[in-house]
């Protein structure tokens, strides 16, 4: 029987020189295409960011939360919002009472943003977000502007995935158009007023965590940065202004190898395209930044401690193709978002792979290597075809809304809980080497642990509601659903002043669906304030 | 006896669906009928869908901790409605004393992280059965 990878690439018992594709060109890390690596090798020892998944309760916890991992030599800050959060729905909406601050921070009006980021030094500290994009960044301005630190001076991303969160994680109640046009104009934005930042990281990792594989998870990415591409310059924004800003957030699983090779391919695939399809020629706008989560779906709930042993392989794998930025899913992640301790397993187990194997004094360490360089040339082929192969259907957006990517999404999940049913994945302390619930002990305490619903900020909410100023409020929701309705108008200075104004997510978004013809807020249960 | 049917979704705003469309698909090639109700469920709206459809069964996809919550007001909903559909739970979240706790609260069975699907489809149907027997005694 033929091995294959995760993607179904078949593998040979060995890899000689003749298996390469082609005659290895000399390439050096730093230059185009950039397989091996965006930084010349002078400045490649300097690592990654180390950060983790952040956010519980309510803004304050979440202070909290980000000053213990930075106290402890995290990098960078990852936000994670609630679940009614990252939905765009205020904690006060009937629909979330029973999940307010479980899975991540409640972030609904400006001053939360601004608590949560209180004493956290944004001047120097890069603030990684999955926040719907048009409030954590006009939260970090708010930020900064009562700070003092200038918006020129904010590193950071927004992660987004416009075509495809909706089908794979948190549907917004929004068409796909304008979650694109959200997509586009923070990309705008940020290229206008916030060099440093990254306006736009595609996220990779949260839409295949369904199931898909290593070449549908890069190529989906493609089809969607290729579409917001198009769309910025459509806007007039030459890509060498914007394109640096571009970053992808990519997913790791446990094939080792092919996860390695994905990245390398990426890369290239990347330049080539910027270089020869969209006309980039500043090698910022060619070689891509690549920020990295280690795969929740690989975890278990299963004897947790395991998964501390598959975050550090996919931590590794991560370090060995020179990512930019990574997060290991913590050890607990089957079961909740990250407890204290599993924020200390996960942080420390970077810090150690950073500081005592030596990964990081050698640029792709692994380039060369028949097997490596094989694997590569062929992620990279078939991801190109995958990408043509989506390409040729249609449009993007109205492959979204036809539902053509929830079925990719649905089928992934069925083939991967088959996968795994039938023991062709195998997975230890699932399908192999289990043990029975009674003697499954080590570390189940701390991963069992629960986070209560934090129903005292709907309260709160509700009293900020009817403490607040009433017409100011109105026309900057009204600004907001005007400046909307102007499809090539840019959203952020009206939703900046709106939620400066006191207006809270909910009301913005649904400002925003109102202008789109969609219901204020879709689950019927709340009415447009202005 | 008429095909088992199951209504299955998530409750409030859990979106994570994955389980709920891998079981729904499960149950259906098993020669079940799945009224898939998905995502933003609560117990008003579900009373009303079970007792619409005759649902012999209904089985929520728990990948958030709202279940807690809901899981109870459920089965009150159902029995302050004079209906008769048991509630069965799944998903990774649940850990073994919350099984315990969801079965002391009137939940008729709890699927786990380790569940098999043979199992699932074995456990489901059996309660489906029992259901219709008590409906239409034989």
């Amino acid at each position: 029987m033929t091995e294959t990878s995760r993607s179904g690439i078949p593998l040979k018992p060995f890899y000689a020189a003749a298996d390469r594709s082609a005659a290895p060109a000399e390439e050096a890390p730093g230059a185009y295409p950039f397989t091996r690596g965006r930084l010349r090798p002078a400045s490649a020892g300097a690592g990654w960011i180390h950060r983790e998944l952040s956010g519980e309760g309510d803004a304050r916890r979440s202070n909290q939360q980000l000053r213990y991992l930075i106290g402890l030599g995290q990098s960078g800050v990852d936000v994670i919002g609630d679940a009614p959060t990252q939905s765009m729905m205020d904690a006060d909406h009937p629909l979330v009472a029973h999940s307010v601050g479980t899975q991540g921070v409640s972030l609904c009006l400006e001053s939360d943003h601004v608590a949560l980021l209180e004493g956290i030094a944004i001047d120097r500290i890069s603030v990684s977000s999955s926040v719907p994009a048009l409030f954590s960044l006009s939260g970090l301005l708010a930020a900064a502007g009562q700070t003092g630190v200038a918006a020129d001076r904010l590193r950071g991303s927004v992660i987004q995935a416009p075509l495809y969160v909706g089908d794979a994680a948190y549907s917004c109640g929004m068409p796909v158009a304008l979650m694109s046009r959200i997509s586009v104009d923070t990309i705008e934005y940020c290229a206008r007023h916030l060099p440093r930042f990254h306006g736009y990281v595609e996220d990779t990792y949260f839409f295949s965590e369904s199931g898909l594989d290593a070449v549908e998870e890069m190529a989906l990415g493609f089809v969607q940065i290729r579409h917001l591409v198009r769309a910025v310059m459509a806007r007039g924004v030459a890509v060498d202004a914007f394109a640096p800003r571009i970053a992808i957030l990519v997913n790791c699983s446990m094939d080792f190898f092919e996860e390695i090779a994905k990245i390398r391919a990426t890369r290239r695939l990347f330049a080539r395209m910027m270089r020869e399809e969209f006309g980039a020629s500043d090698p910022r706008a060619l070689s891509c930044v690549i920020t990295s989560h280690t795969s929740g779906l690989t975890l278990t709930a299963q004897q947790p401690i395991n998964n501390v042993v598959r975050g550090t392989v996919q931590g590794l794998a991560l370090a060995l193709a020179g990512v930019q930025a990574m997060e290991i899913s913590a050890f607990d992640e089957g079961l909740r978002t990250p407890s204290e301790e599993a924020h200390l397993v996960a942080l420390r187990t970077q810090q150690i792979l950073a500081a005592e194997t030596g990964v990081t004094k050698v640029a792709d360490p692994l380039g060369g290597s028949h097997f490596i360089e094989s694997l590569t040339d062929e992620m990279e082929r078939r991801i190109r075809a995958k990408i043509d192969e989506i390409e040729a259907k249609g449009d993007a957006v109205a492959l979204a809304e036809a539902g053509y990517f929830r079925r990719l999404f649905e089928e992934a999940a069925e083939r991967h809980v088959k996968a795994i049913a039938e023991g062709r994945n195998r997975v230890v302390g699932v399908n192999q080497h289990q043990v029975p619930p009674e003697e499954d002990k080590l570390l189940r305490d701390v991963a069992e642990r629960k986070i209560a619903p934090c129903r005292e900020r709907i309260d709160e909410l509700k009293r900020f509601r009817k403490a607040r100023g009433g017409d100011g409020l109105r026309r900057s929701l009204r600004a907001v659903h005007a400046t909307a309705k102007e499809r090539t108008a840019n959203l952020l200075p009206s939703v900046r002043e709106a939620f400066a104004a006191g207006a809270s997510m909910g009301e913005i978004a649904g400002a925003l669906r109102l202008a789109y013809d969609t219901p204020y807020d879709p689950h019927g249960a709340l009415s447009a304030p202005f | 006896m008429a095909p088992p049917r199951i209504v299955i979704g998530l409750f409030g705003i859990d979106q994570h669906e994955v389980g709920a469309i891998a079981v729904a698909r499960l149950l259906r090639d098993a020669g079940m009928e799945v009224i898939y109700a998905g995502r933003y469920q609560t117990p008003a709206k579900l009373v009303r869908l079970i007792e619409d459809e005759d649902a012999d069964v209904v089985g929520i996809s728990c990948h958030s901790w709202e279940y807690l919550d809901y899981a109870p007001e459920l089965i009150k909903a159902l029995a302050a409605s004079g209906l008769d559909c048991p509630l069965i739970l799944g998903g990774s979240v649940i850990t073994p004393a919350d099984a315990e706790a969801m079965r002391g609260a009137g939940v008729a069975a709890v699927f786990g992280p380790d569940a098999m699907p043979e199992g699932i489809v074995r456990d489901i149907r059996a309660l489906a059965e029992a259901r219709q027997n008590r409906r239409h005694p034989s």
